[in-house]
């Protein structure tokens, strides 16, 4: 993926991280995308991050457990994680194969996702939560 | 027809295996074309008289005949030069396209290619009377050529009109299985008659699609109308919902009758994750009550 | 000569019979629509379709009784040694093209300069251009045959034929009398196997080694392109997608390496079928594999119960030690269902 024009993009708007992810990622690029989402999200101490998966034509397995494992760590870290952009046939597909979001908020696209974190001012910055967080920083 | 021969890889394949077997077929074909160019005006106006008498294309008025005809023509004489049958299919299919609506029919169609062959034969055949053997050869670089456009030009009307045919069903079948935009953010999917899971199937892919195009909030499926829901159907519809959700969109069950809900439970499905609301009256109270609240919070929001 | 052409191919005698009848009645089948000149090469190349689609069969069968195995080869000592044999009869057929050939070839097939770019230095068309790569392409793989084969051409003859018949060429294949010429020519008959079974196979079958992560992306990718050609609904090239993409990543993480092939199929009905195998350490307990909970790489058990949820047909064989294949098919969807 070096070299290449970037696959995901991570933008910061105020308190929000907004990552829009390009293209197909394959597995490594999945786990290397976690990783720098989550770097980010500590290193800004976001309260709200959107990822935008439009562009993904298919979410699998891993791809559904990455995005699921993300939002769990930004949680940890304080910040609510909100999926925005999935199309009609992938929400259908991942259902099918019993891929859910968990607990993970959807909308359904980049504005309804904003709008849903500006619905929950406090997203993230629950106290208890964020003492409840791993001593440990990145 | 060597002259350039690399310009089209893939279509002069096509040629070489279907006019080149005669030797001189190549000249003959040349020679061919250019009378055929030679006498345009007065083959084409004898071909007209002969749909004319022979009562095809009624449908259409005498202006559209005289453009189709002359582009058919056109045509014609240039896929016997190129030998470029993908050309012609693709004329041909434009041509089905204009004309089925119309209500022209597969015979006529095939009846005016094959009087244009007729036609076109017998000019040769009086072009060359007097020399039997020429006429002979002339007619076999000919007629192979001449059917296979005849039979292209049917083979492209038959796959067109049942192209139409099939995305009329596709309509008619939409229509069955309605996703109605009741307001703004608001769908509402009422479920008339037995569901089987093909049309469940496709029920579910036209409301995930009308929550994109209308950016829906909120969904009302409404089954007061479908008595029977197996166990299968009962599965879709906890699908639907699951990836309804997944697209951004809350959904709220009405009319799920208690016998339905059974169904739901006996197969492991926890009713109490699911909106479900006695009538469609309060499905739409209770959606209102959904929208109204991200509305508000929404205004109260823009400032930031 | 059909009886010929088959019986040089197959061994047993009764086989051969049986292919001989099915070979005639696919031409009888086909004469309506064949040009009277063309129906002796016909069933010449029709005989041979259907010695190869025996062999398939048989190769299916094989499949079936679940010995994975021809995946391991790659690790054999004497893999470099057929590595290097390959490289030197490539090496040898492109000395065996003329210079400037060559170097068009190379051009667009290494540095990948597209045609534009070429015709527009050669002041030629996008299309000669196209057209002259796909004969330099037709020469360099009988060039490759007779070098990797290390064949001496009995006759003026039989290079003509060959390239004729690599190309796909039929005007060409008739003025060289190619049908003849493969009936009269053992070795001729033999080297052109290999040439013919590229053109029948490029168009509905595809076979994506699978090793690494990025092989996910495009395996699923290439299947969704071959399933579009048919008549699927959106959702449903999805689903394919999906599935294939759940089958590598088994393949990737249990085995390392492996293969999927993803077939187009006509018959019984219009569908695609994905076959994805691997010579890895199988799966010991196959109903637990399907089970729903079930997972052997962290978190979610969804890959093979989701994967069989999501296709009209799954089947899976698997024997440790040996490897796993999953076969499945999804059907195109009658329009009337």
């Amino acid at each position: 993926m070096n070299g290449g024009p970037a696959l995901v993009s991570i933008m910061r708007q105020g308190s929000t991280l907004i990552a829009s992810v390009h293209t197909a990622l394959d597995d490594s690029e999945l786990v290397r995308f976690e990783h720098d989402l989550i770097h980010q999200i500590g290193e800004h101490r976001s309260r709200g991050v959107i990822i935008d998966v439009a562009a993904l034509d298919v979410i699998d397995s891993f791809a559904a457990l990455t995005l699921r494992r993300i939002a769990e760590m930004a949680r940890l870290r304080g910040a609510l994680t909100v999926l925005v952009g999935i199309q009609p046939e992938v929400a259908f597909t991942m259902v099918r194969l019993g891929m859910g979001t968990g607990q993970v908020p959807t909308a359904l696209d980049l504005e309804e996702g904003l709008a849903l974190l500006a619905a929950h001012p406090g997203a993230g910055t629950d106290s208890t939560e964020r003492d409840a967080r791993p001593g440990s920083t990145p | 027809m060597d002259e350039r021969p690399e310009e089209h890889p893939q279509t002069r394949a096509l040629h070489e295996s279907h006019w080149a077997d005669h030797g001189g077929g190549e000249h003959l074909l040349s020679q061919l074309v250019a009378h055929l160019r030679e006498h345009r005006t007065r083959l084409q106006e004898e071909w007209s008289q002969r749909i004319q008498q022979a009562h095809l294309l009624t449908a259409m008025t005498p202006q559209e005949m005289a453009a189709e005809t002359t582009s058919v023509y056109d045509n014609y004489v240039e896929v016997l030069e190129t030998g470029n049958v993908e050309a012609l299919q693709h004329y041909a299919r434009d041509l089905s396209e204009r004309i089925i609506p119309r209500g022209v029919e597969t015979h006529e169609v095939v009846g005016i290619v094959l009087l244009l062959r007729d036609v076109l034969a017998r000019s040769l055949f009086e072009k060359y009377q007097r020399d039997f053997s020429r006429l002979n050869e002339v007619l076999d670089a000919y007629e192979p050529a001449a059917n296979r456009i005849a039979n292209t030009v049917a083979v492209s009307f038959v796959d067109e009109r049942e192209r139409i045919i099939r995305q009329q069903q596709d309509a008619i079948r939409e229509l069955s299985t309605p996703v109605l935009p009741v307001r703004e953010r608001l769908l509402i999917l009422p479920i008339i008659g037995v569901l089987d899971s093909e049309r469940a199937r496709q029920l579910t892919e036209q409301l995930l699609s009308g929550i994109r195009k209308h950016r829906a909030k909120v969904v009302v499926i409404d089954i007061t109308g479908s008595p029977d829901v197996d166990e299968a159907v009962a599965n879709h519809l906890v699908q639907t919902v699951d990836a309804s959700r997944l697209m951004g969109a809350s959904v709220i069950i009405t009319g799920l009758s208690p016998k339905i809900a059974q169904t739901l439970v006996t197969i492991g499905v926890d009713l109490s994750k699911m909106n479900t609301i006695g009538d469609l009256q309060g499905g739409l109270e209770e959606a209102e009550r959904l929208l109204g609240y991200t509305v508000t919070r929404k205004e109260g929001s823009t400032s930031s | 000569m059909v009886r010929r052409i088959v019986h040089a191919r197959v061994g047993s005698h009764p086989s051969a019979e049986d292919l001989v009848q099915e070979t005639l009645t696919r031409v009888l089948a086909a004469s309506a629509t064949i040009e009277p000149g063309m129906l002796e090469p016909y069933a010449i190349v029709t005989a041979r379709n259907v010695v190869a689609s025996m062999w398939r069969d048989a190769d299916r069968r094989r499949r079936n009784q679940h010995r994975v195995v021809d995946l391991s080869t790659p690790d054999l000592p004497d893999s470099q040694v057929v590595l290097d044999e390959e490289q030197s009869a490539m090496a040898t057929a492109l000395a065996r093209l003329g210079e400037r050939e060559r170097r068009t070839l190379l051009e667009h097939e290494v540095s990948g300069t597209d045609t534009h770019t070429l015709a527009a230095r050669a002041g030629s068309t996008a299309g000669a251009v196209a057209a002259q790569l796909n004969r330099t392409r037709a020469r360099l793989r009988v060039e490759y045959v007779l070098a990797a084969e290390q064949a001496e051409l009995p006759t003026d003859q039989c290079r003509a034929v060959l390239i004729a018949l690599s190309g796909g060429d039929q005007r060409r294949q008739r003025e060289v009398r190619a049908a003849q010429h493969l009936l009269e020519c053992e070795l001729c008959a033999r080297l052109s196997e290999p040439l013919l079974e590229r053109g029948q196979q490029r168009d509905d079958r595809l076979r994506i080694p699978v090793t690494a992560d990025p092989d996910i992306v495009s395996a699923r990718r290439a299947a969704r392109e071959l399933a579009s050609r048919l008549d699927f609904a959106a959702t449903d090239l999805t689903v394919i997608a999906t599935a294939v993409s759940e089958v590598c990543r088994n393949i990737v993480r249990f085995a390392g390496t492996g293969e999927v092939v993803v077939e187009l199929l006509e018959v019984p009905r219009r569908g695609i079928q994905v076959v994805a195998r691997d010579g890895g350490p199988g799966i010991p307990d196959i109903d637990r594999a399907l089970d729903d909970g079930f997972s052997t790489y962290g978190g979610l058990g969804l890959g093979l119960p989701g994967v069989r949820r999501l296709m009209d047909e799954f089947a899976i064989a698997s024997e440790p030690g040996h490897g796993t294949t999953v076969t499945m098919t999804k059907w195109e969807r009658t329009h009337d269902g």
